[in-house]
């Protein structure tokens, strides 16, 4: 078994209007892992990988990330440990006066590396996510589907080796849905861990990974009012 | 070292003249500001000179008794040449006094025919040391002189020096207080039109959050956006206070010229202008500082 890339021990978040969002959530993604974050809209699965990648901070428990403890008090490396990670959104968040390539390569501009080199990785990563001959298009000019593989390309330059998706398909159809889960597939069966949030069971059906449930703020065992533990389900189940 | 420079200059252009307007608007308000304060400082810099020139002229008369023998003038001479302050003591006669007073009237002398120069008193002009010449120091050798009992009255135009120090001190204070006002001003707006630059590069700002960009990488464009407003309305404001000055001397009257000639009207020295320059940068970084304090947070 490898080691937990991602641990949460009794983490809860109340919002100061005494709204619980996540209550006592204990859990383990293994490095190298793909694991669905399953549940309806608004029962925190958002929250969640908002927690992971330190844009909230719980109201209880302990969360670690690839070796770092941010729940630790006065921990402020929130840039640090998101350079060990990629962070995938439903709407893909690209910068829409930029080309495909500008938009991968400012990951790496921003985090230090010079433009010409920038534009390099950027280049071999696009190539690898399959967009090389758009790569000087504007980003606007790219289909949805499109625009999410740039997306993840970015996510991955600064060689994460974890992604953390949050509804990444939301808004794409049906035939790019599967295109844009398949290109998550290849890169966890490369070795990138993946923690894909997701409201679409049908997803979750016909890729075969452990998924978490979540409503209500709690993992699920499957049954309802079965709270705290992981339950995985494999595709069909 | 040299490309995060790179980097950070190339940012700060570029969120300059993407938000061109806003950012006209807030080096236009520095500039203004600065120039309010400038020009106060540039009076109170030409008043408190005029009042050296004035205070390196400055004398003291002291009026000996009438009938004081001759054989006391000598040591009295020798002892007032003895206080503290004292540089050079002239003794005056009445004779001196008299052919003073026709040369001072010219061609209207014989108003002064029938008097005898006896009425006229004898005194000794006294010049002090230089670092004695203010209004503080000349009270000290005036009091010290009013000890010697042979001196009738001592004058050294205390008036005129206590009224023009009171003119500079209100002077310095209201440039202070200005300054003050007008510094609360400048941070005020230089941070509300960062917070729209700020605004205007949301996205951008969100997605070097995401990427894992560095603190230095995502606030130092807009510290650098702040400095340069700063220095660019420090230095319109130096423009415009120059361009004031030198309009001044085509706009006076050829009278009051000759009178200038004498204690020429000064632009500031290049020590206070670079302080200006510096202010202007300090006030327009402290904006950005407060601006990025307020919505650059990580999310």
């Amino acid at each position: 078994m490898s080691e937990p890339i991602i641990e949460m021990v009794h983490v809860s978040k109340t919002y100061p209007s005494q709204i619980s969002v996540l209550s006592d959530i204990t859990m383990e993604i293994s490095s190298g892992e793909f694991a669905f974050v399953a549940g309806p809209s608004g029962s925190g699965k958002s929250t969640l990988l908002r927690i992971l990648y330190g844009a909230e901070k719980p109201t209880s428990g302990e969360v670690v990330v690839d070796g770092m403890q941010i729940t630790q008090p006065g921990f402020k490396k929130i840039h640090q440990l998101r350079r060990k990670m990629g962070i995938v959104s439903q709407d893909f968040k690209l910068l829409r006066d930029r080309t495909v390539n500008e938009n991968v390569a400012f990951a790496l501009e921003v985090t230090g590396h010079t433009r010409r080199g920038a534009k390099s990785k950027a280049s071999d990563m696009l190539r690898r996510i399959g967009l090389e001959e758009r790569e000087e298009d504007p980003i606007l000019s790219l289909s949805a589907g499109e625009q999410q593989r740039v997306a993840i390309a970015r996510a991955l330059v600064n060689s994460s080796s974890l992604i953390l998706a949050d509804e990444p398909t939301g808004n794409l159809d049906a035939k790019t849905t599967l295109e844009v889960m398949g290109i998550f597939s290849d890169l966890n069966h490369q070795g990138t861990t993946i923690l894909f949030a997701t409201q679409f069971t049908g997803l979750i059906k016909r890729f075969p990974f452990r998924v978490i449930q979540i409503l209500n703020g709690q993992i699920l065992n499957g049954k309802k009012g079965v709270v705290n533990e992981v339950r995985e389900v494999k595709a069909g189940e | 070292m040299t490309f995060f420079l790179q980097y950070v200059m190339r940012r700060a252009f570029q969120n300059m003249t993407g938000n061109l307007f806003s950012n006209l608007i807030t080096v236009g308000i520095i500039a203004v500001s600065m120039l309010i304060f400038s020009t106060f400082t540039l009076l109170a810099f030409n008043l408190t000179h005029f009042l050296k020139i004035w205070e390196d002229k400055i004398e003291v008369i002291a009026y000996l008794k009438r009938g004081t023998p001759a054989s006391e003038v000598e040591p009295l001479l020798s002892k007032t040449r003895l206080v503290e302050g004292v540089e050079i003591v002239r003794y005056v006669s009445p004779y001196d006094a008299m052919t003073f007073m026709e040369t001072k009237l010219g061609g209207q002398k014989n108003l002064l025919q029938g008097i005898q120069p006896a009425l006229l008193p004898p005194s000794f002009e006294i010049q002090l040391k230089k670092d004695y010449r203010n209004s503080a120091k000349i009270n000290d050798v005036v009091s010290h002189l009013r000890e010697m009992a042979q001196f009738e009255e001592i004058q050294y135009g205390q008036e005129w020096v206590e009224t023009f120090s009171a003119l500079v001190h209100i002077l310095r204070l209201t440039q202070w207080i200005l300054g003050g006002l007008l510094l609360v001003g400048v941070v005020f707006i230089t941070s509300n039109t960062l917070q729209l630059t700020i605004s205007s590069r949301r996205e951008e700002i969100e997605v070097m959050h995401w990427v894992g960009a560095g603190p230095g990488f995502v606030r130092v464009p807009f510290y650098v956006e702040g400095l340069i407003q700063g220095l660019l309305g420090g230095g319109l404001a130096i423009l415009f206070l120059f361009l004031l000055y030198q309009g001044f001397f085509l706009h006076i009257p050829p009278s009051m010229q000759a009178w200038l000639a004498k204690g020429p009207v000064l632009f500031l020295p290049a020590e206070t202008i670079a302080w200006i320059l510096l202010g202007g940068m300090v006030l327009g970084f402290f904006g950005s500082f407060v601006a990025s304090m307020r919505v650059l947070r990580y999310k």
